[in-house]
């Protein structure tokens, strides 16, 4: 697909949202980035032979499954934005239509 | 004595053989911090109170760790219990860290004594400390100047003498970057090698935890102390730590060492490239051999690294929403305004390009074309490097394709992106990569040699880095603002 970067539509995926200054120096430097990034389809891959990803050269461990103290409930809540102990408050989730 | 242009190693030997008291030396480092500060701006926290309980504590021990006593700087992205951990992000303002990470406790273990959180670009992304929420560090050897980064508070810390060492991160450079900026040594360890719990995540695939330092013995000293296995970070590798500052001391014995084809280096900084030729010089006197090589991947190692990064930030910061922990805009009527009011409040420029960026390269109907391609790139890039240490011990390059440059000069996101492009590769690859300072440029700037090894081979490097520093004869302690003191 040609590289084409919908500056709103991606802002709306990250939750994020962009003021119109802001916008004005974000879009054409998201623009500019992303060509340049796109430099990669210069590059002639070989056909993989190994699934896509991060491959380290050697293995890791597995841990064993254990079952492990989690942080304690007050030192959690002390960084709570808003809280009514033992919750953390959020506004409604559902929301009405 | 002027304790704050000792080492660690100096500091620890001092104290063992009690010719001076834990107390003393962190009221130097306090000392030293407050005069220091109002140039440099290393700290977003200092922990004098802390620090000093801690100092006292340990005068009062008999039996001490290899660290007793050494004050060491810890970047904000790395988490000390019961003290702040912002990130350098308005996100996170107040946010305190309810547990320490695993470098922090293994370094608490020998009696290290943590003596602030320094600052760094926001979420560690940047290479040049300005986009910090917070406050804009500079370069202890010229205030005009940035000290690198992302982990540029570490670095100035360090050089500045408001720290013994300090430990920083590097997901594309920045611990490398900084330290060669600065004048002192900084070790990005093989991936898998330091406990990644505890440090707040950029770009897991890529993250590691490393030292800055004055010597290569207290890099090696502090990258001994912080390796190792731990049940908490599952991508952790079970291997042997070996006792790198004694290893390091070991002869060397023949070595071969690839420097790059003049095409990849052709456009850097005259000084840079000149003090690059001298370092390559300087290894061929210690009895290395020079092979010169070609890493054609290399050329697109920063694009991949800049959609690989970006995506696992844009995933990675998905949790900055305002619920759980870290800000919360006030000003919403629902949940997902909650979500939107406090993410575009909260973050800055930088990080929202890179989140931008990383969802769009994620997205669907452009995941093919950006992700996995960068992915395949990688891997081609880690093929690279196998290819090379069946040839070659080592990989030397600039570590930097510049001195430290102006505050404000980088404007343009890429420009600024281009600063990484001798790191990345290694992060790319998870091997282990150090920064040595090895000469001057001519306006006296520091400029570092990155040399790269294979996997888990610190070892190897300690050995070629300790000899290096004793014969390029780096004087760090020799900065602007010592100087002017000193006269």
């Amino acid at each position: 697909m040609k590289p084409g970067l919908d500056i709103d539509y991606v802002c709306a995926l990250a939750h994020l949202r962009l003021t119109e200054p802001e916008r004005k120096v974000l879009a054409p430097q998201m623009a500019k980035i992303v060509e340049w990034v796109g430099r990669l389809d210069e590059i002639e891959l070989p056909v993989p032979s190994e699934a896509p990803g991060f491959h380290l050269p050697f293995s890791l461990p597995l841990r064993i499954d254990e079952v492990r103290e989690s942080l304690p409930l007050e030192s959690v809540l002390a960084n709570a934005p808003e809280k009514e102990a033992p919750f953390i408050k959020v506004p409604k989730v559902i929301e009405e239509k | 004595m002027n304790l704050t242009s000792l080492s660690a190693v100096e500091i620890r030997s001092l104290i063992a053989g009690k010719e001076v008291k834990a107390e003393e030396v962190v009221r130097a480092f306090l000392e030293q911090v407050v005069k220091r500060e109002p140039a440099v701006g290393a700290f977003l926290s200092v922990e004098g109170e802390k620090a000093l309980e801690q100092a006292k504590a340990l005068d009062r021990k008999r039996e001490k760790g290899c660290l007793a006593g050494v004050p060491i700087a810890v970047k904000d992205n790395i988490l000390i219990k019961g003290m702040r951990a912002t990130c350098g992000s308005r996100i996170l303002k107040d946010y305190v860290a309810p547990y320490s990470a695993t470098v922090i406790e293994k370094l608490a273990a020998e009696d290290a004594i943590f003596i602030g959180k320094t600052n760094l670009d926001e979420f560690a992304m940047g290479s040049s400390t300005e986009n910090s929420a917070f406050l804009v560090t500079r370069n202890p050897w010229d205030s005009s100047r940035v000290p690198g980064g992302s982990s540029g508070g570490s670095a100035a810390a360090v050089a500045a003498g408001e720290a013994a060492a300090a430990l920083g991160s590097d997901t594309g450079g920045s611990v490398r970057q900084p330290a060669s900026f600065c004048g002192v040594v900084g070790l990005k360890p093989t991936y898998s090698r330091v406990s990644r719990y505890g440090l707040v995540a950029f770009a897991s695939s890529l993250d590691q935890i490393g030292p800055l330092t004055k010597t290569v013995e207290d890099c090696a000293l502090l990258t001994k102390v912080i390796s190792g296995p731990d049940g908490r970070d599952s991508t952790l590798a079970d291997r042997p730590v070996p006792d790198f500052p004694k290893t390091m001391k070991e002869k060397l014995g023949p070595f071969k060492v690839a420097y790059l084809k003049e095409k990849l280096i052709g456009k850097i900084d005259p000084d840079v490239k000149a003090v690059y030729l001298k370092t390559l010089n300087a290894l061929q006197d210690l009895g290395g051999e020079l092979i010169e090589m070609d890493f054609p991947a290399w050329e697109y190692a920063l694009p991949c690294y800049y959609i690989i990064a970006p995506s696992e930030a844009s995933s990675n910061l998905a949790r900055y929403d305002g619920v759980r922990y870290g800000f919360r805009d006030p000003d919403y009527a629902s949940l997902r305004e909650m979500y939107f009011n406090t993410r575009t409040s909260g973050f800055g420029e930088e990080v929202k390009r890179r989140i931008l960026l990383g969802t769009f390269a994620l997205s669907s109907g452009y995941y093919d074309a950006y992700y996995l391609k960068a992915g395949r790139t990688r891997q081609l890039v880690g093929r690279e490097f196998e290819r090379a240490f069946a040839e070659v011990d080592f990989i030397a390059t600039p570590t930097a394709p510049e001195p430290a440059f102006p505050v404000g000069a980088k404007k343009d996101p890429i420009a600024m992106y281009l600063s990484d492009m001798f790191t990345v590769s290694a992060n790319l690859a998870g091997c282990p990569a150090i920064s040595v300072p090895c000469g001057r440029s001519r306006e006296g700037l520091p400029v570092g040699l990155q040399v790269i090894g294979s996997h888990f081979q610190e070892g190897r490097l300690f050995q070629l880095a300790f000899l290096l520093e004793k014969k390029v004869k780096f004087e760090n302690n020799k900065n602007t603002i010592n100087w002017k003191e000193e006269r």
